[in-house]
């Protein structure tokens, strides 16, 4: 009953969601990958800044470590003649005298100095330190050749300047981006609710236009427009179906009234069954007709069980007729939304199911409530696992050779439930007997 | 019995006529909806059969018409549209029954007499079914031919069941019927009237039967019933 269910399966194609954060997650690395250039690029070109800054790491790592001598350091890596130590401000300046110590004289002062030798570099400086509360003074001298030395100076500046301050930001952009998504796409997703809630026959319901934004808004429109074009559609089929109803009805009425005045005969009887099984199959193809083109308002409230007495009292001179009995009984609160006449179809054709399927004699029970549902059981022989997949389909009959029904009125049944956005069920009565039972919308508690 | 049959259809309209003929109904034919204005003009009908789609215009208008000048002629509406909404706006618009085409004679027929039993009506002052006879004005009833002794209210709800013979006739009419609305009516008492008047009929050798419908009401049936 649910046709629906195929066109339900998981979303397909990834979400906006998901292609905004790639597309974000991309465009923070490439601009980190551009950063890390531009470090790279604007120091190599000064050796003089680089130099100064990896002293500055040197004497920041010699500052963290009290216990070892500044000597014991590693220094830089792939740096040659790695020395340090510390000098007293009133030192003697001849204690720097076994390295070639070449310092500017005077107060002792941060300096750095870069100058060639064969093979590479040397560097040479002095930074001031604090230990214990103290403030020292440690002087550092190496050698070193290329890039290599620079390396920890390159990695601490990219740390600083590009990855601290691009990962929170990316971060912050990516939880902006899950609320700004949710939030815009929010009207798509309420459109969304309203279009699964559609009820393909009642072509009276409208999506709810939300103003912004306008993308959403534009396609809402467009949606509603095609219900429009739809709701034409359905009322020219109805309009044909009356017309057809009009077309068959009389030809049919001439043929049946006109075998009436034949004079009696086997070939008259013949004939007049013959008229009366088209006539069954005319009108109930008319009837699957409106009832596929059947448009419930959403909010007519009915009563089931009057609806249901005046069936069993249209149909019981019929029943009594063919020896039968039918009984009518309500339970509870038996108001439901829906179309009174259609109800009344659902009624009769079940009615008729059961006329033609139980044997004689055997009563039939029309019962409403209790809520917002009706039931016809009879006492024949149920329906058996076999026929169960079929009794709903359209022109099936369990024994073709037989000529009364067309097969159609237990699908003009489930057709009319279903333009109520209702059930049917069938089971096996406990004590024998097909039940078919019919459940509709209920009304508001205080409508 | 005169009856007005307003219908486009040549051939259909002298079929309706000649069925009508033999169960013993006066039938008029017009094919238009000023046909018919006129013809209710000049003549008085017990009935009018009107068919919807007149080539001059809506039955169902001419329907409105005549019940806002105040002409309760009782109307049944023989047309081919089956809709789901047609029956109720043909009946709201003022028509008695309603009767899709194709139909039977004989359905037709017992249509008619049930509008015309109706009180007001033609035949609305001695109602006959079978062997029973019920004289509305005198209150009295006869079995094939003899007077049979009943109460009031025996004859009142006997009365009720003749006019819709044929049809079952809800619980709440037959209590409205029998009891004042301010009256206290006991849940079986509808039940022991019925069950009293059924004796009465049987005893007397009366040919009709009266029906229970469970849960919806009574059903007087004639002895041939007029239906299959």
């Amino acid at each position: 009953m649910d046709r629906a269910g195929n066109s339900k399966k998981g979303p397909v194609g990834p979400t906006l969601f998901r292609q905004i954060a790639t597309r974000l997650a991309a465009f923070t690395l490439l601009f980190a990958l551009l950063d890390v250039g531009i470090v790279v690029i604007t120091y190599s070109r000064q050796p003089e800044s680089l130099a100064q800054e990896l002293l500055t790491l040197e004497a920041n790592k010699a500052e963290g470590s009290t216990t070892l001598a500044p000597d014991l350091l590693a220094g830089p890596p792939g740096a040659e003649h790695w020395a340090a130590r510390y000098v007293e401000s009133n030192a003697d300046r001849s204690s720097a005298a076994p390295l070639r110590v070449n310092a500017p004289t005077g107060i002792l002062m941060d300096w750095t100095r870069r100058e060639r030798v064969p093979g590479g570099y040397r560097i040479s400086g002095v930074r001031s330190v604090v230990q214990d509360g103290q403030q020292r003074w440690l002087f550092m001298q190496f050698e070193g050749d290329g890039i290599r030395p620079y390396v920890p100076v390159i990695v601490n500046e990219i740390v600083q300047h590009v990855i601290l301050p691009l990962i929170p930001l990316s971060l912050l952009l990516l939880l902006f981006n899950v609320f700004a998504v949710r939030r815009v796409l929010q009207p798509l997703r309420r459109a969304e609710a309203e279009v699964d809630a559609l009820d393909p026959d009642n072509v009276l319901l409208r999506l709810s236009e939300a103003p912004e934004p306008r993308e959403v808004n534009t396609l809402v429109r467009a949606v509603n427009r095609a219900l429009t074009r739809l709701d034409e559609t359905m009322a020219i089929l109805r309009g044909f179906t009356a017309n057809a109803a009009h077309e068959l009805r009389t030809p049919l009425s001439i043929m049946q009234l006109s075998l009436d005045n034949l004079p009696a005969s086997p070939l008259r009887d013949d004939l007049q069954a013959d008229t009366q099984h088209m006539t069954r199959l005319v009108g109930q193809m008319l009837d699957l007709a409106q009832a596929d083109a059947l448009a419930v308002e959403p909010d007519t409230i009915v009563d089931l069980a009057d609806i249901g007495r005046e069936i069993v009292a249209t149909m019981a001179p019929k029943v009594f007729e063919a020896q039968r009995d039918l009984r009518f009984d309500a339970v509870g609160d038996t108001r439901a939304l829906g179309h009174a006449e259609a109800i009344y179809r659902i009624y009769r054709n079940l009615i008729d199911n059961a006329l033609a399927h139980a044997p004689g004699d055997t009563p039939i029970e029309v019962t409403a409530g209790p809520g917002p549902q009706i039931s016809v059981r009879d006492h024949g022989p149920g329906i058996t696992d076999e026929d169960l997949p079929h009794i709903f389909e359209r022109f099936w009959r369990k024994d073709r050779r037989k000529t009364d029904g067309a097969g159609l009125g237990l699908g003009i049944v489930q057709r009319l439930a279903q333009a109520h956005g209702g059930t049917i069920a069938v089971e096996n009565a406990p004590g024998g007997g097909a039940l078919f039972r019919v459940t509709f919308a209920a009304p508001e508690a205080n409508g | 019995m005169r009856l007005l049959l307003v219908e486009d259809n040549a051939r259909l309209a002298s079929l309706i006529r000649e069925g009508l003929d033999r169960q013993g109904f006066a039938v008029d034919w017009c094919e238009t909806v000023d046909g018919a204005e006129h013809a209710l003009k000049i003549n008085d009908y017990d009935l009018m059969l009107l068919d919807l789609g007149l080539p001059d215009g809506e039955g169902l208008d001419l329907v409105r018409r005549l019940r806002r000048r105040q002409d309760t002629v009782p109307i049944l509406i023989l047309t081919a549209r089956g809709g789901l909404d047609d029956r109720v706006l043909g009946l709201d618009a003022g028509a008695d029954d309603y009767l899709v085409k194709p139909f039977q004679i004989p359905e037709l027929a017992a249509r008619c007499r049930a509008l015309l039993r109706r009180p007001g009506a033609s035949l609305g002052t001695e109602l006959t079914v079978g062997n029973v006879i019920l004289h509305s004005a005198e209150r009295s009833v006869a079995v094939a031919g003899l007077a049979v002794e009943a109460t009031p209210r025996e004859v009142d709800l006997l009365e009720c069941l003749l006019r819709r013979a044929g049809h079952v006739v809800a619980k709440p009419a037959l209590e409205g019927a029998l009891y004042s609305l301010d009256a206290e009516v006991t849940p079986n008492a509808l039940e022991a009237c019925i069950s009293r008047l059924r004796k009465r009929l049987t005893t007397a050798g009366a040919d009709v039967q009266i029906r229970t419908v469970h849960g919806v009401g009574y059903a007087l049936f004639a002895p041939v019933t007029v239906y299959g």
